[in-house]
């Protein structure tokens, strides 16, 4: 039973990442440093939950995340694309503003800045402790599955299409695009707003899950996943992995913090900590798309 | 492509005032009566000018910090962490000393306890990029997360000051001046010492990088590696030391909040001027009066977002600052401003 317990949680916990990273790999591999994927899970999470409050609907919930996310991601491509502004200072800005920005609109909305209202939940189970209904719970939210399938489609649209191989070519050498006649600026636009709308499918899935928006939810996933895209050398599956992976972690800590066996503060502090070993470990061998800037 | 400059600044300006009324409005309040407000509440009074100067005194060291780091070339995003680390540092250090410390010593040493505490944080980002390779903005946000977890589950148990929710008091002596101690005017204000410490710092690394060895080791490593082989400069040792400094000014943060404003640490203390401290950094463009007109624009703001409070939620004029981070972004765009 633990263990059907622990795979809800980890399905759970993973595909916000999993799907914070792909966004990261598809913005990155076009060459431009994407920092902002905090901000995607971010506003995607309050997009979800606003749609869903409003509507009722986990559908139209879904697809106002990832509207939202393109928005973000097509406000990203206007400064760092077409003004040519440095993508690290943009994303840091678009952080910055999804942070406060929902607080705000939180505050506007629902009266509160800590929290919104909560979702109402298909069969009242919430809260309930059967593992097999925590398994139920977790698969019924549709992101849990749309991340496993994004992942293969990133995987085949960067490999397999010409949309995909102009998104490398303008990340390894924008010029040699430009000079086959690839039109860089628009084919980084369509990057951004894509991986945008992905990423932000992570913050639906985040909203969706705890069925209410908290103000800072992503709670540094967003950073998480920006090293699972260097960890994956910028591949879409061996990203997805290494999501899947920090997202296990997040996993282990509910379920070992209800145990109460290990403090939460070691717990709470592992993603962090084994990131960043795992990055310095393998920041030799990391090849980065080459004109990323 | 060059463009004209001055009519991207003004663009840049009319974009951040268009940000602002947009967000205000989008509150539901009347942009004209929050301006109104906010400029009463800031420069119009002397407490509001002196709480200005208050928000603007952290911004002071972390501006530094980011600026410092840029002159290597390094993108320090971790003096959130770093401050987190002279704050936790500076409030062990100044609660341990004994009650009788005269001031003469329990100043020094909890301003170097917060400068050693950022440090130690950069130094390891620094040391991970000299040893390794591991980029600097990556490892620092790494660390952010890190430090926030620890301090947070340190002031809710183990320093905890019985039914407190924050540590222990600093010792007496370990407390800056305040300024409302001085001047009536300035009564009520967080305004402290930190302030003038902090623009004394900005005189000093000013002349430590024009003026010193070390200074230039860190420019020649910010130039191009070509400089700083020909200098015989050794990269990985001068990345550990830019970082270090870097973080200890951020770390030094912690002297407005713990020894100033708080005499304690506690959750969320310090939490948002490290990441704020990018944007004075840019738009001051590294030099000393710039950074420290850019933290008094964003001590403005910030102060003044509180004082509209009741009408807007302050955090939407959050979205000034972020506008006006972008905005500086957009005119520095084509000068290296990061990398």
């Amino acid at each position: 039973m633990m263990a059907v317990v622990f795979l809800a949680q980890v399905l759970s916990a993973a595909a916000p990442l999993v799907l914070a990273s792909l966004g990261g790999v598809l913005s990155e591999r076009s060459g431009v440093t994407m920092l902002a994927l905090e901000a995607y899970l971010l506003l995607g999470a309050f997009a979800a939950v606003v749609a869903g409050l409003a509507s009722g609907s986990i559908v139209v919930a879904v697809l106002a995340a990832a509207l939202a996310g393109a928005l973000a991601g097509a406000l990203f491509a206007l400064f760092a694309v077409w003004q040519r502004a440095s993508s690290v200072v943009v994303g840091v800005a678009l952080n910055l503003l999804a942070m406060a920005g929902t607080r705000a609109a939180l505050k506007v909305l629902y009266g509160s800045s800590s929290n919104s209202p909560t979702l109402p939940t298909s069969e009242g189970m919430r809260g309930s402790a059967l593992a097999w209904t925590a398994l139920r719970d977790a698969l019924s939210t549709p992101t849990v599955w749309i991340a496993p399938l994004l992942v293969a489609l990133s995987a085949l649209l960067l490999s397999r299409t010409v949309l995909g191989l102009r998104i490398t070519a303008c990340g390894e050498h924008p010029m040699a695009a430009r000079a086959q006649g690839v039109p860089v600026a628009r084919v980084q636009t369509t990057a951004l707003v894509l991986g945008g709308a992905i990423a932000a499918l992570g913050g639906a899935q985040l909203g969706l899950h705890q069925h209410a928006f908290v103000a800072s939810m992503s709670g540094g996933r967003g950073f998480l996943a920006v090293a699972a895209v260097i960890l994956g050398r910028w591949r879409p599956v061996r990203a997805a992995v290494w999501a899947a992976a920090i997202g296990s972690l997040s996993a282990l800590e509910a379920t070992l913090a209800s145990g109460g066996w290990v403090p939460t503060v070691v717990l709470q502090a592992l993603p962090f900590a084994l990131t960043l070993l795992a990055v310095a470990g393998r920041s030799g061998k990391a090849r980065a798309p080459a004109a990323l800037g | 492509m060059s463009r004209p400059r001055a009519l991207v600044v003004v663009a840049a300006a009319a974009a951040v005032l268009t940000a602002m009324n947009l967000s205000v409005w989008l509150a539901g309040a009347s942009p004209r009566r929050v301006l109104a407000l906010m400029l009463a509440g800031t420069l119009g009074s002397s407490y509001g000018f002196a709480q200005s100067l208050a928000k603007a005194t952290p911004l002071l060291w972390t501006g530094a910090s980011v600026a410092l780091a840029l002159r290597a070339r390094l993108f320090n995003v971790g003096a959130e962490g770093q401050c987190l680390a002279g704050v936790l540092a500076s409030a062990v250090v100044g609660a341990a000393l004994p009650a009788s410390t005269p001031w003469a010593l329990a100043i020094p040493c909890c301003l170097a306890a917060a400068a050693a505490g950022g440090a130690a944080l950069g130094a390891v980002a620094g040391w991970l990029r000299g040893r390794f390779g591991t980029n600097e903005v990556l490892s620092t946000l790494m660390l952010n997360g890190l430090m926030a977890v620890v301090v947070t589950w340190l002031y809710g148990g183990a320093l905890r000051d019985g039914a407190q929710v924050h540590t222990r008091d600093v010792v007496a002596g370990a407390r800056l001046p305040m300024a409302g101690a001085a001047l009536r005017a300035f009564r009520g204000s967080g305004l402290n010492a930190s302030f003038a410490l902090g623009l004394v710092a900005l005189a000093a690394l000013a002349w430590y990088l024009e003026r010193t060895r070390g200074g230039l080791r860190i420019r020649a490593l910010g130039s191009s590696s070509g400089t700083a082989s020909a200098l015989g400069i050794d990269p990985s040792r001068t990345t550990v030391r830019a970082m270090a400094l870097s973080g200890a000014l951020a770390g030094l943060a912690a002297s407005h909040f713990v020894l100033g404003v708080k005499g304690y640490a506690e959750h969320g203390l310090g939490a948002g001027v490290g990441f704020t401290g990018i944007a004075v950094a840019l738009l001051g463009g590294g030099r000393p009066w710039g950074i420290a007109l850019a933290a008094l624009l964003f001590g403005v703001l910030a102060q003044g977002s509180l004082a509209v409070n009741a009408v807007v939620p302050s955090d939407a004029l959050v979205v000034v600052q972020a506008a006006t981070l972008v905005a500086v972004a957009v005119v520095g765009a084509g000068r290296a401003v990061t990398r």
